[in-house]
């Protein structure tokens, strides 16, 4: 196993929610990594945002780990759910709190609803 | 004996590779829209260039074809997760022209 993968390993199985993107939570560096952190900010989800710009052996890993071509990345409970499109996609639809809520992790259901009023 | 050729016939074997040359002349989006055809035979494609509006930000590139909306109806989605679905327009795609295209957004719909 590569560094970036064993790091990556351990770095999904230590947090239940991951975000592997570029810029941090508080300054995302690209218009899809922003929007996703977005999404979790806005929904108060607790989550470890992991900035692939300042590792490239991350930056290249986790898409040979997760076999998707693009960042951001998200990671609940060690498994892909997906990029910047189906994170949008579920959010809308309620999938993403569904998954939340089966993965036990917390978030503001009032700032869900509210994404899903102004976008609907 | 040296051959010299006349500009007049490197002006049409220009213009000859562009009008039977795909592999040389094509664009990034008219190969976007063959190898999804040939990969997932949709009913409906639409492939918007959207790198106009990305001027300025990372990966725009003078001339476009940078950032991408594709739509795609396709039967073939029908069963498969939204993972699947992407993952199935990537390989279409292919790894060069997947490397070429700085970001790709898609809608993904039976």
């Amino acid at each position: 196993m590569s560094d970036a993968e064993s790091r990556i390993k351990q770095t999904i199985t230590a947090n239940d929610v991951v975000l592997f993107m570029k810029g941090t939570k508080a300054m995302p560096q690209c218009g899809f990594s922003s929007r996703v952190a977005g999404v979790l900010n806005y929904m108060g989800v607790d989550y470890a945002d992991v900035n692939v710009l300042e590792d490239d052996g991350i930056r290249q890993g986790i898409k040979d780990f997760s076999d998707w071509p693009t960042i951001p990345q998200l990671y609940v409970k060690g498994e892909f759910v997906g990029g910047c499109d189906i994170i949008t996609e579920m959010t809308l639809s309620g999938e993403l709190d569904q998954m939340f809520e089966k993965s036990g992790v917390t978030f503001d259901k009032d700032a869900a609803d509210k994404i899903r009023e102004a976008n609907g | 004996m040296k051959l010299t050729f006349p500009t007049r016939v490197r002006e049409f074997k220009a213009f000859d590779s562009k009008m039977k040359g795909p592999e040389l002349k094509m664009t990034v989006t008219e190969e976007i829209r063959n190898r999804l055809e040939a990969g997932l035979s949709p009913r409906h494609l639409e492939i918007e260039d959207q790198s106009e509006a990305h001027r300025g930000h990372a990966g725009f590139r003078e001339g476009g074809e940078s950032h991408f909306h594709v739509e795609i109806h396709a039967a073939q989605f029908g069963g498969m997760s939204r993972i699947a679905r992407h993952r199935a327009v990537h390989e279409a795609l292919g790894k060069d022209l997947m490397g070429r295209i700085h970001a790709l957004s898609l809608t993904l719909e039976e």
